[in-house]
């Protein structure tokens, strides 16, 4: 069966003023839905960058961009509504934007809020709760839009290595629920098992391109080689 | 002196309502990305903050009978001059708080599909109250204390009362009384402002993490 294209960019590029080179660099990309995509590649590589051109953070220079339904972003820093308790930060957006009861969007709110495992931190303030707390309650409100996508912009890079971890099991549970995701990452372990696809960026070009074993076992590009080498060696 | 100190309360009380609210277009307008609407606003913020109050106070009580032909109270001009002048320090007031809160909530904010507004009333200004708190009551002291320039126009507030008292009765006893008075009014104040201090630290860290 051919799933539907939820995503599709073309010819991307986008440029920063004041630098010459392009942060994002003629770009084509596309994606299935209920597909998981990894992007991995050194700092500045353009890969963030990308990502927030999919959901307008950016705005792109030249290219196309065509999108079936909405996007959810989870960011390297949470960015929760701090003077919001964690259920007023996931019902705030249904309830104002999609104009939903705000009683549905409570008991919504109560399953995503199950679903990362924070049920009894509903009351609480960001300033309250751990990192990894934060950002399980960010990825809670960004799935209470239900996004037809996910976007997670290096969301556990803020966090201490011992508690990437509960952020990441969240998201691998989203994954088993088929969730269309695109994740920016530098967590090598998580792309080889999650992702369906792995793209390797580098200076704002896809350098490569392939399945989990293709991009971790079989390296063909040098720059890519290089790349996991150095991971490796952290 | 009652008399002088109601009409002091009053003037006080004014202008705090008025140039509170009127300082939040000139605040938003600075940001504007519109230029005419930015200049203006910038404009307006430069002269009142850039010229004395007494200057201002006479330009206005003058400004309707000379220019206009339209005969002013002392006490409409100075409620006049007052707001205009306050909501430029509080329009500076705020977009200083507005400016200091982190991008990630606006980009948090668009990726959730707020509109503009929704952003600005619901995520932006509520975090940017703490913020503005101790600055804007710093304003509303010296506001107390700036009350007293209206004297020089026909008013009978706190500071013409103990003028005229300390005439009448030859005695320094008036000046202490009206500087108790003033006092009372900027302790009541500042108590307030506690209050409201306590009211916006509540989601604050209640642990450390």
């Amino acid at each position: 069966m051919e799933r539907e294209t939820v995503l599709e960019m073309k010819n991307i590029v986008k440029e920063y003023e004041g630098s010459e080179a392009r942060a994002v660099d003629n770009v084509n990309f596309s994606m299935k839905k209920g597909e998981i995509v990894a992007i991995i590649g050194p700092s500045g590589s353009g890969k963030s960058t990308l990502l927030r051109c999919i959901n307008g953070l950016n705005k792109v220079t030249s290219g196309e961009i065509k999108l079936k339904g909405d996007t959810g972003m989870v960011f390297q820093h949470f960015n929760l509504f701090p003077h919001m308790t964690c259920m007023e930060n996931i019902t705030y957006a249904p309830v104002k934007v999609k104009k939903k009861d705000r009683k549905a969007a409570e008991e919504k709110a109560m399953e995503l809020l199950d679903l990362v495992g924070l049920a009894n931190k509903k009351d609480m303030y960001p300033a309250q709760i751990s990192g990894g707390q934060k950002q399980r309650i960010a990825i809670a409100r960004a799935l209470a839009m239900e996004p037809e996508i996910m976007l997670f912009d290096e969301a556990t890079s803020a966090l201490d290595p011992e508690i990437t971890g509960e952020v990441l099991n969240v998201m691998k549970k989203l994954a088993r629920a088929h969730t269309t995701m695109i994740v920016v990452t530098h967590e090598m372990g998580f792309a080889r098992e999650v992702a369906d696809r792995v793209l390797f960026m580098d200076h704002g070009v896809i350098v490569e391109e392939g399945t989990p074993e293709e991009i971790f076992d079989n390296p063909k590009s040098e720059r890519l080689k290089a790349f996991l080498g150095a991971m490796l060696r952290a | 002196m009652l008399e002088g100190s109601v009409m002091t309360v009053k003037l006080f009380v004014i202008t705090l309502v008025l140039s509170l609210p009127l300082g939040l277009p000139f605040a938003l307008g600075s940001n504007s990305r519109i230029l005419p609407v930015k200049a203006l606003c910038r404009a307006y913020v430069w002269i009142f903050r850039g010229t004395p109050l007494l200057l201002q106070l006479f330009f206005f009580y003058f400004f309707f009978p000379l220019v206009l032909g339209l005969q002013i109270s002392g006490f409409a001009a100075a409620v006049l001059t007052y707001v205009l002048n306050y909501a430029a320090y509080f329009a500076e007031i705020y977009r200083g708080g507005i400016n200091s809160i982190d991008k990630g909530q606006y980009e948090a904010a668009h990726a959730l599909g707020l509109s503009r507004r929704q952003t600005m009333l619901d995520i932006i200004m509520p975090q940017t109250m703490k913020a503005i708190l101790p600055p804007v009551v710093n304003e509303a002291i010296t506001l107390v204390k700036d009350t007293a320039l209206a004297s020089t126009l026909p008013i009978v507030e706190l500071m013409k009362a103990t003028n005229s008292a300390v005439n009448g009765t030859t005695s320094m006893i008036p000046f202490f009384c009206a500087a108790a008075i003033y006092l009372i009014m900027t302790f009541v104040l500042t108590v307030l402002a506690g209050r409201l201090e306590k009211y916006f630290k509540r989601y604050d860290a209640k642990e450390e993490w």
